[in-house]
């Protein structure tokens, strides 16, 4: 009986071994996949995973200070490597490129040296010049301030531009006036849609300034998609949607007016949506991927988007993560529980960036 | 003593007199030049407070009654009236954006009385933020302020 118990307890004590055991690697386990997958979800990480997402997918371009202080068309992977100056005139500023539906030319403005561009008026500032794609042949449009607001129709062949008298279609090759119609309140950041159906521009709307709008571009007729502190408007490339800078009232009181955000809406206004805020800056410059996968804006700490100075980091981050609301943000938090917080590709600065599936250069 | 005493009371008279501002009608060779329109006009009340954002130009819509019509067809006893900038001294206030306007006025205060050069539709001559809390009110046109002098009666 005794030799039993002995036995008895001696089988018990290496059962609790092996449990003890077991139980220890299990949870090492446990704990190794848990840190794995908290590695996998760190914001670090998650960027570098949408940095090798995006960076065969096209090229960037943008305008941003060269090394000689003056403005440059730059053009980039998307994830910020073969960075190159397509532009480089030491003698002008350069700014706002937008390349034709086709991406076969490009539009932006050129300033005279030392001018500043106007985060809001740089629509009408210098002249504007035509180049291909890569930004070689540059050859002027018009005289200074000719042309404002241009962007390109589907075809490229016109060009819609905005000004006091209205919205004018312009035929580039002969630079006559095809067609015009009132500009309703419309003042400035005038897009036609890529399938020409459309315009939208920042206006005044009901009474209420700084309004994103909709036109019709054959009847003129006009809806407002928001009419409160919003501006920067661009298509989503199926002419359906437009997204857009806002910045809503009453936000927390960090600075004196609040934080400016991206959104997007339906063409009629409808069913608008948070695609990225942070407290702490201003987003501007927004446009979407050629597939409306990826947004691709910049974040600026001094409202305007730094065209005054040297433009503001460049972001991207994917649609399918929207909203992303980037550290505390007591007035979106709540508005939008189950936002992300990531992850988001951090570029180099710049201002107005837009983006081409196109392989426009060679790496 | 009596001759003492009107000679106080015409020496007060005199410098009451001499401090009191000198009237003015406003008239200069801008106010009488610019634009199509030109009217004294009373400003019946400021909406709520410009918005103070240096950042931001915008104009901002302002109910007068009018005084006096000097130059054209005018056939209203309310105007609205765009003011760029409000906030700032109408010497000042012309920039890129608003092109040439201008005028005297230093601040604009709710019951003054203002000669001004004007002309319509705004949108011939300023393309920016408009606040017009009039909207939804019958207003006929907005005019655009070009010159704005103060007027003292």
């Amino acid at each position: 009986m005794r030799m039993n118990n002995e036995r008895l307890v001696k089988t018990m004590n290496h059962s609790i071994r092996i449990t003890v055991f077991g139980s220890l690697i299990m949870i090492a386990g446990l704990c190794a996949a848990s840190s794995l997958r908290a590695a996998q979800d760190s914001p670090q990480d998650g960027a570098a995973a949408l940095i090798q997402e995006i960076k065969s997918k096209g090229w960037i371009l943008y305008c941003a200070r060269s090394d000689n202080g003056s403005w440059d068309l730059f053009a980039s992977r998307p994830d910020g490597s073969h960075k190159r100056n397509i532009t480089n005139t030491p003698d002008f500023e350069e700014a706002a490129p937008l390349l034709s539906h086709d991406n076969q030319k490009l539009l932006f403005r050129r300033l005279p040296k030392g001018a500043t561009i106007d985060h809001d008026l740089w629509g009408f500032q210098g002249r504007l010049i035509v180049a291909d794609a890569d930004g070689s042949n540059p050859r002027a449009l018009g005289e200074d301030k000719e042309f404002p607001w241009a962007s390109w129709s589907p075809d490229g062949r016109r060009i819609a531009c905005l000004d006091r008298k209205g919205i004018h279609i312009v035929d580039v090759q002969s630079r006559q006036t095809i067609r015009s119609l009132p500009r309703k309140g419309i003042y400035q950041q005038l897009f036609w849609s890529p399938d020409g159906k459309w315009f939208t521009g920042t206006g005044n709307h009901a009474g209420a300034q700084w309004s994103v709008v909709r036109m019709d571009a054959l009847t003129g007729e006009l809806n407002p998609i928001v009419t409160f502190q919003s501006c920067t408007p661009d298509w989503r490339p199926d002419s359906n949607r437009i997204i857009f800078s806002s910045r809503p009232a009453n936000q927390s009181p960090t600075n004196s007016y609040g934080w400016t955000q991206l959104y997007i809406a339906d063409g009629d206004g409808q069913n608008m949506q948070l695609i990225y805020g942070e407290d702490g800056f201003h987003i501007y410059g927004g446009v979407l991927s050629p597939d409306g996968a990826y947004a691709l804006f910049t974040k600026c700490t001094a409202d305007g988007g730094g065209a005054e100075e040297a433009g503001a980091p460049m972001c991207i981050m994917r649609m399918s993560d929207a909203p992303v609301i980037a550290g505390p943000s007591p007035f979106l938090e709540p508005k939008y529980p189950g936002a992300n917080s990531g992850p988001v590709a951090p570029l180099t600065g710049g201002w107005e960036p837009i983006w081409t599936y196109a392989e426009l250069f060679s790496e | 003593m009596k001759n003492r005493l009107h000679a106080v009371l015409l020496f007060l008279c005199l410098i009451c007199i001499s401090c009191s501002p000198k009237s003015d009608d406003g008239e200069d060779p801008r106010v009488t030049s610019m634009g199509r329109f030109e009217i004294t006009a009373q400003l019946l009340e400021i909406p709520e407070p410009f918005p103070d954002i240096p950042l931001y130009d915008y104009a901002y819509v302002l109910k007068y009654k009018v005084l006096t019509v000097h130059r054209g067809a005018l056939d209203a006893d309310v105007l609205y009236v765009a003011h760029y900038n409000p906030l700032k001294p109408r010497d000042q206030v012309a920039d890129v954006r608003s092109g040439d306007i201008g005028g005297n006025l230093k601040k604009i205060k709710a019951g003054g009385v203002h000669r001004m050069a004007l002309d319509e539709p705004i949108d011939d001559f300023y393309m920016g933020g408009i606040i017009n809390k009039y909207f939804e009110q019958e207003t006929g046109p907005i005019y655009w302020a070009l010159w704005t002098n103060q007027v003292i009666q």
